[in-house]
C-alpha cells in the first residue's frame, strides 16, 4: 500500500479538495467572487502542492526513480520532476489568467478546471500502473477540452475544442486498445509486471506486444506533439486561450513525456526491438517539421505552437538514443524542466499582449519593447533561452540532448546525425524567433508606454530570474535530473 | 611555517564574497533606482567597502602563507567546477583592486554628481569591480576567462559611457590627421576599437586555453601543476610555448602592450574615474595577474626540465619595448589624461619585464616579486594621478595641460598630491614606494644574469629617465609658468578655480600619502613581500629560491641588501629627467617649441613620437581600412553573384517551398487530420515490425 503522506496523495488531496470545492463555494456566494479570490485560492494550494514536493524530496523521502513499483503510484524523483514542472506551469498559467480573465464568465469553473487538469498530468507522472496512468491521462485530459473551448462565444475557439476533442478520443481509445493487448499477453496492469511479462513473452505473441507498443507511442504521441500525431496541435493552440495554450505547450505536453518514459522505453527495452530508430526518424520529422512550419507563420501563438512541435523533437533524441548514453534521458528531462519554464514564459507573455493589446498578428507588435517593457524581455529571454543562446538554461539542457546523441555514435551510425538535424533546427528555429524580436525592438518609433498587467510582470520576472540562473549554475538541477534518471540496464537485471 | 591548505567555512565564503557582492550590487542597482536615484551611489559604495572588507578578512592569512581554494561542482555533466583560489598572489591582489575601487567608487560620488544616466555608470563600475575579482579569485582558467570577458564588456561600456559623443568627450585634436587617419576619437568610437582591440587577445587565449584543455583536460591552476604528464606531450608536440604565448596574447591585449597599445590612449574618452579603475585597479592589471598567476607555474614546468625559456624571452622583451615605446610619447603629448594613459603602458611594461625576467633567471623570486611589488606601488599612484587629473578637468573644463598653467597657488591640495603620487610614478629616492619597486625590477634584471639582461636593463633606464622627464613635464606645464588665456578666460567669466570637493581630493589624497608612507617603508614592505613569495612560490610550485649570501655592501647602513648598480642608475636615471623637465618645464630657461625647431633631428624625432611611432595610422590603414576594401570586392564580386543570386534566393526558396507544403498538408479539416493520425499509427507499427 502507498503511505497516505506520500507526495501524489498529498497533491491530489490538496488540488482536488480546492478544485472541487471552488465551483461549490461560488454557487454558495452566488457567484460574487472575483476572479481574483478564485485566483488567489487556487495559487495556495499549487504553492502548498510545489512546496510539499520540495519538502518531500529536502527531507529525502522520495525514492531514486523507482519505474517499478507494486503500487499504482510510486512516490520518486522522476515523478517529482514532472510534478514540479507541471505545477511551475499551472501556477503560471493561474497567475497569468487573473488579468486575462477578468470580466470573463465563470471563473470558479475556470481555476477549478485548471487544477483538475493538474492533477491528472502529477498523477500520469506518479502512475506506476497502467489502467491508474489511463485514468490520471484522462483527468488531465477532459477539464483541458472544456479550457480550450472556454471562450464559447468565439468560434475559433470552439473548432480548437472541437478538433482536441476529437483526436483526444481517439488517442484515448487508442491507448486504451494498447493496455488491453499488453493484458491480455501478460495478465497484468502494473507496469513492472508487464515489462517483466513481455521479456518472457512467448514468440507467437510477440507482434501483438509491438502492436501494443505502437498504440502507445500513437496515444502518447498525440499529446507530446510528434509528427505525424501533430495535426491538431496547431489549430487548438492558436484557438485556445492563451493562457490554456500554456498550459497544453507546456504541462500536458510534458505528461506524455513522462507516460512515454515509463511505458515506450521501458516496454520496448523489453521486447528487444529496434525501436531506437523509429523514434529517432520520428524525432527527426517532428522537429523538421514543427520548425519549417514556424517560419511563416503570422500568429504568434500559433507560431509558438509549431516551436513547441519542434521541441518535442529535441526531447525526444534523448529518449531515442536512451540505451547507448547515460545522459540521453538525463538530457530529457532537463530539457522538459526547461521547456516548461521557456515556453510557459512565451505563452504568458504572448496572454499578456493579447489582454493588453488584443493582438496577436505579429505585425501588430512593433514596438513593443516600448510599450510593454517587461513582457517584451521575458519574451525575448524566454525566446533566446529556447533557440539554445548560452547563457541561458536552454542552451545546458540541448547540449547535453546533441551531446548524449553524438555519444550514442560509437554505438549507432546514426547517432550523430540526429545532432546534426538538432543544430540545423536549432539555426533554423532562431530565424523566427529573431523576427519576433526584430519586431518588437527594431521597429515602430512612436509608441508609448502603456500598464502592463502585474501579474504577466511576477510571471516574466519569475522566468527571466530562473532562466538566466539555471544558465549560468545548472549544476542543481543536472544533479536532480540524475537522481531522477531511471537506470535502463539496471531495471532489466532481476 | 608550512603552508596548509585550510579552508574553514568561513574564510572560503569570504573568498567567494569579494566577487560575488559587486555583482550583486550591480543587480540591485538598477532596483534601488527606482526607488530613489540618489542612493544607488550610497548601495555602491556600501557594497564596494563590503568587498573590500571580505578581501581584507583574508589578508592575515596571506602573511602566514595559507591558501584556500574551495570548489563547487559547476556543470557536473562535463566535469567542470567552478572554484575560488585564495592564495598569497591572489589576497594580495584582491586587497589591491577592492580598496582602490573603493575609493574610486567614493571620488565618483563626486566627479559624477548630476549625471543623468547615474543609474548605468554605477551599474557598469559595480560589474567592473565583479569581474575583476573574479579574474584575481577564480581556481580555473575558464571561470578566468569569464571575468575576462565582463572586464572587455565592462571598458567597453564605461569608455563610451557618454554616447552621445560630445565635443567635449573626444580625445584628440580636432583636424589633426597622421598618414590620412583622424586623430580624433568620439567616445563611441574608442568604446568598439578598445573592445575590438582587446578581442583579439581574447581569441589567442581562447585558443591557447583549449590548446592546453585539449591535453590536459582541466582548466583548473591546481590540477595543471598536479599532473604535468600533459606538459611533457604538449612539449614533445612543440605546442607548450605556442599554447602559453597565445595565453600570453590575452594579457597584451588587456594590458595594452607593443602591439595591442593603441586602444589605451583612446580609452581616455571615459569618465576619468573609469580611468583611474582601468588604469589602477581593474583592466590592464588583469594581464599582469595572468602572466602572475602562469608564470610560476610555466616555470615549475621549466624547471622539470621543460623547454619554456621562449615565453619568458617574449614577455621581457615586449614589456621593455612598450616601456620604452609608450614612454617616449608621453613625453610630448599635450593631453594630460594621455599622457598618464602612455604611462600606465609603459609602467605595466616595467611590471611584464620583470615577470619575464623572473623566469630567465635563476633566483625567480626576485623578479616576481619585483612585478608585483611595482603593480601594487603604480596602482597607489596612478589612481591617485588620474583622479587628481580627474578634478583637473572637473575645475579647468578642458583636458589639454596647455589650457591650465599656474594652478598651483589655486588648487593647493591638487597640488601637493600631485607631486606626492608624481613623486613616485618617477621614482624618486628613498621615499616612494615607486623607487623601491623600480629598483627592486633594475636589481632583478641586472642580477638575472640571462643573456638579455643588459641591453634590457639599458632599456629599463633610459625608459625612469624619460618617465621623470614627463612628470615634471606635467606638473610644470599644469602648475607652474603663467596662467593659460583659457584660465583667464574663465576667470573673467566669474569662475572661480578652487579644489575639488571633498568627495573627490580625500581618496586621491589618501593614496598620495600612502605613496609616500609606504615608500619611507617601501624597502622592508619589499622585503616581506619578497619573503612572502619565497615561501609561496616554494610551496604552491616547488621553486626553490638558492639562498645566495653575497653581501653587498653598501655606504649606508640601512642599504645593505640592495644592488649598487641598480640604485645608482636609479638615482642618475630620476636626476637627469627631473633635471630636464625643470629646466624646459619649471624654470621654463629654454622653451621647449624654440629647442625642439632647432635642429632637423630633434625635428622629425619629435614629429615620429606625437604622430605616434605612427603606429595607430598603420594599424587602421592594415587593420580597418584595407578590410574594408577587401569587404567591398568580396562584397562586389563574390557575395552578389554567388551568394546572392545562388546559395542565398535557393536557400530561401527551399525554405519557404518546405514551409508551405508542410502548411498545405494543415489544411484545417479535420478528416484529413484523422486521416493522417491513422497513417501514421500504421507507419509507426511498420517501422517496429521491419
Amino acid at each position: 500500500m502507498i503511505e497516505l503522506t506520500s507526495t501524489p496523495i498529498i497533491i491530489l488531496a490538496i488540488l482536488g479538495g480546492v478544485g472541487v470545492a471552488l465551483p461549490v463555494i461560488s454557487i454558495a456566494m452566488k457567484e460574487r467572487g472575483t476572479v481574483a479570490s478564485y485566483g488567489i485560492v487556487t495559487l495556495i494550494a499549487l504553492f502548498a502542492s510545489i512546496g510539499y514536493v520540495l519538502y518531500q524530496l529536502a527531507l529525502d523521502h522520495v525514492a531514486p526513480a523507482a519505474i517499478f513499483s507494486q503500487d499504482v503510484l510510486a512516490d520518486d524523483a522522476f515523478g517529482s520532476l514532472f510534478a514540479i514542472a507541471m505545477l511551475i506551469v499551472a501556477i503560471f498559467t493561474t497567475v497569468g489568467s487573473f488579468s486575462y480573465m477578468k470580466n470573463k464568465a465563470n471563473p470558479s469553473v475556470y481555476f477549478s478546471l485548471i487544477l483538475l487538469s493538474t492533477i491528472g498530468m502529477v498523477l500520469v507522472a506518479y502512475a506506476t500502473d497502467l489502467v491508474m496512468l489511463f485514468v490520471a491521462w484522462e483527468l488531465m485530459s477532459i477539464p483541458t477540452y472544456i479550457l480550450v473551448g472556454f471562450l464559447k462565444k468565439d468560434p475559433i475557439s470552439n473548432e480548437a475544442a472541437i478538433k482536441y476533442f476529437l483526436f483526444g478520443a481517439l488517442a484515448s481509445a487508442i491507448i486504451i486498445y494498447g493496455i488491453s493487448l499488453a493484458y491480455g499477453i501478460t495478465g497484468s496492469t502494473n507496469i513492472g509486471e508487464v515489462i517483466q511479462g513481455f521479456m518472457v513473452l512467448d514468440a507467437n505473441l510477440i507482434p501483438i506486444g509491438l502492436l501494443a507498443v505502437g498504440m502507445f507511442i500513437a496515444g502518447f504521441g498525440f499529446k507530446m506533439g510528434l509528427v505525424p500525431f501533430h495535426m491538431w496541435l496547431p489549430d487548438a493552440y492558436e484557438g485556445a486561450p492563451p493562457t490554456i495554450a500554456a498550459l497544453l505547450a507546456a504541462g500536458t505536453k510534458k505528461a506524455g513525456f513522462a507516460a512515454a518514459l515509463r511505458v515506450i522505453v521501458m516496454g520496448a527495452v523489453a521486447l528487444s526491438l529496434d525501436w531506437t530508430l523509429a523514434l529517432g526518424i520520428i524525432a527527426v520529422m517532428t522537429m523538421t517539421v514543427g520548425n519549417i512550419a514556424a517560419i511563416m507563420q503570422k500568429n504568434l501563438a500559433r507560431m509558438l505552437a509549431y516551436s513547441s512541435i519542434g521541441h518535442a523533437g529535441y526531447i525526444l533524441i534523448g529518449l531515442s538514443i536512451a540505451p547507448f548514453s547515460t545522459i540521453g534521458i538525463q538530457g530529457s528531462l532537463f530539457h522538459i524542466l526547461n521547456h516548461a519554464v521557456m515556453k510557459g514564459a512565451a505563452f504568458i507573455a504572448v496572454a499578456g499582449i493579447v489582454t493588453a493589446l488584443a493582438v496577436t498578428h505579429i505585425e501588430k507588435i512593433k514596438g513593443l519593447g516600448r510599450r510593454m517593457p517587461i513582457t517584451a524581455l521575458g519574451l525575448v529571454i524566454s525566446l533566446l533561452a529556447l533557440a539554445g543562446v548560452p547563457p541561458l538554461n536552454g542552451f545546458w539542457s540541448k547540449l547535453m540532448l546533441f551531446a548524449s546523441a553524438i555519444d550514442a555514435g560509437t554505438v549507432v551510425w546514426w547517432g550523430p546525425w540526429l545532432a546534426v538535424a538538432g543544430v540545423l533546427n536549432s539555426a533554423l528555429s532562431l530565424a523566427y524567433y529573431g523576427w519576433i524580436i526584430r519586431k518588437m525592438y527594431f521597429e515602430g518609433e512612436t509608441e508609448k508606454r502603456i500598464k502592463e498587467p502585474r501579474a504577466i510582470i511576477a510571471v516574466m520576472i519569475f522566468s527571466i530570474i530562473f532562466m538566466v540562473t539555471i544558465g549560468v549554475y545548472p549544476e542543481p538541477i543536472i544533479q536532480f535530473t540524475e537522481f531522477a534518471t531511471p537506470a535502463i540496464n539496471v531495471a532489466f537485471t532481476p | 611555517m608550512a603552508t596548509e591548505i585550510i579552508a574553514t567555512e568561513g574564510d572560503a565564503m569570504f573568498a567567494w564574497l569579494i566577487w560575488i557582492l559587486p555583482f550583486v550590487a550591480a543587480l540591485i542597482i538598477p532596483a534601488v533606482a527606482k526607488v530613489s536615484k540618489l542612493s544607488t551611489g550610497r548601495v555602491a559604495i556600501g557594497f564596494a567597502a563590503m568587498s573590500a572588507i571580505s578581501a581584507a578578512m583574508l589578508f592575515p592569512m596571506a602573511l602566514e602563507g595559507h591558501e584556500i581554494h574551495s570548489q563547487v561542482d559547476w556543470i557536473s555533466a562535463i566535469g567542470l567546477k567552478a572554484g575560488v583560489l585564495a592564495d598569497p598572489l591572489s589576497i594580495i591582489m584582491a586587497n589591491v583592486v577592492g580598496w582602490i575601487s573603493f575609493l574610486i567608487i567614493c571620488y565618483s560620488t563626486g566627479y559624477m554628481k548630476g549625471d543623468k544616466d547615474i543609474v548605468r555608470f554605477w551599474f557598469w563600475m559595480m560589474f567592473f569591480i565583479g569581474s575583476m575579482q573574479l579574474i584575481v579569485l577564480s581556481d580555473n582558467l575558464l571561470q578566468l576567462f569569464f571575468g575576462w570577458e565582463g572586464v572587455g564588456l565592462a571598458s567597453y561600456a564605461l569608455i563610451a559611457f557618454w554616447y552621445r559623443d560630445k565635443a567635449k568627450h573626444h580625445v584628440g585634436k580636432e583636424g589633426r590627421t597622421v598618414l590620412g587617419i583622424m586623430e580624433y576619437y568620439s567616445p563611441t568610437h574608442s568604446g568598439m576599437k578598445a573592445f575590438i582591440m582587446t578581442k583579439v587577445g581574447d581569441v589567442m587565449m581562447l585558443a591557447g586555453m583549449f590548446l592546453i584543455f585539449a591535453f590536459a583536460g582541466t582548466f583548473g591552476f591546481k590540477e595543471l601543476l598536479a599532473d604535468t604528464a600533459w606538459a611533457v606531450n604538449m612539449s614533445a608536440e612543440g605546442l607548450l610555448v605556442p599554447a602559453v604565448v597565445l595565453l600570453f596574447g590575452g594579457a597584451i591585449g588587456k594590458s595594452a602592450q607593443f602591439p595591442l597599445n593603441e586602444w589605451l590612449l583612446e580609452a581616455m574618452t571615459g569618465p576619468t574615474a573609469v580611468s583611474a579603475l582601468i588604469h589602477a585597479a581593474t583592466m590592464v592589471k588583469a594581464g599582469v595577474f595572468l602572466v602572475a598567476r602562469l608564470g610560476p607555474l610555466v616555470f615549475a614546468l621549466g624547471a622539470a626540465g621543460i623547454l619554456v625559456d621562449q615565453f619568458f624571452e617574449i614577455i621581457a622583451w615586449v614589456g621593455a619595448f612598450t616601456a620604452l615605446l609608450l614612454a617616449t610619447q608621453a613625453m610630448v603629448n599635450p593631453e594630460i589624461k594621455k599622457v598618464l594613459a602612455y604611462s600606465t603602458g609603459s609602467q605595466i611594461g616595467y611590471m611584464m619585464m620583470a615577470l619575464g625576467i623572473a623566469g630567465l633567471s635563476e633566483q625567480f623570486v626576485d623578479g616576481y616579486t619585483a612585478g608585483f611589488y611595482h603593480m601594487i606601488s603604480h596602482a597607489m599612484f596612478k589612481a591617485s594621478l588620474f583622479m587628481a587629473a580627474g578634478s583637473l578637468l572637473h575645475v579647468v573644463g578642458s583636458r589639454f595641460m596647455t589650457d591650465m598653467g599656474g594652478l598651483r597657488k589655486k588648487m593647493r591640495k591638487t597640488y601637493a598630491f600631485m607631486w606626492a603620487a608624481g613623486l613616485g610614478l618617477m621614482g624618486a629616492p628613498f621615499i616612494t614606494t615607486g623607487f623601491w619597486s623600480k629598483d627592486a625590477i633594475f636589481a632583478a634584471v641586472y642580477e638575472s644574469g640571462n643573456e638579455w639582461a643588459l641591453p634590457i636593463f639599458i632599456i629599463a633606464v633610459l625608459t625612469a629617465a624619460i618617465t621623470a622627464f614627463y612628470t615634471t613635464r606635467m606638473m610644470g606645464l599644469v602648475f607652474f609658468g603663467k596662467e593659460s588665456k583659457h584660465i583667464e578666460k574663465m576667470e573673467s567669466e566669474g569662475h572661480h578655480i578652487h579644489d575639488a570637493p571633498r568627495s573627490m581630493w580625500i581618496p586621491y589624497g589618501i593614496l598620495a600619502v600612502l605613496t609616500i608612507g609606504i615608500g619611507v617603508i617601501g624597502f622592508s614592505a619589499e622585503g616581506g613581500i619578497h619573503e612572502l613569495f619565497t615561501e609561496y612560490l616554494d610551496e604552491s610550485f616547488g621553486i626553490q629560491t638558492p639562498h645566495i649570501d653575497v653581501e653587498i655592501s653598501g655606504s649606508l647602513g640601512f642599504l645593505s641588501g640592495l644592488n649598487p648598480i641598480a640604485v645608482g642608475a636609479s638615482l642618475v636615471a630620476f636626476a637627469v629627467g627631473f633635471g630636464l623637465g625643470y629646466i624646459f618645464y619649471i624654470g621654463r630657461w629654454v622653451d621647449p617649441v624654440k629647442f625642439i625647431n632647432s635642429n632637423i633631428f630633434f625635428y622629425a624625432l619629435h614629429k615620429v613620437i606625437l604622430n605616434r611611432w605612427y603606429l595607430n595610422a598603420m594599424i587602421y590603414w592594415g587593420f580597418v581600412i584595407a578590410p574594408l576594401w577587401a569587404a567591398r570586392a568580396i562584397w562586389r564580386y563574390f557575395e552578389k553573384t554567388a551568394i546572392d543570386t545562388g546559395m542565398n534566393t535557393g536557400l530561401e526558396r527551399s525554405v519557404r517551398f518546405g514551409a508551405k507544403v508542410v502548411q498545405g498538408t494543415q489544411t484545417g479539416v479535420a478528416q484529413s487530420y484523422l486521416f493522417v493520425f491513422g497513417a501514421g499509427l500504421l507507419f509507426v507499427v511498420l517501422i517496429l515490425l521491419i
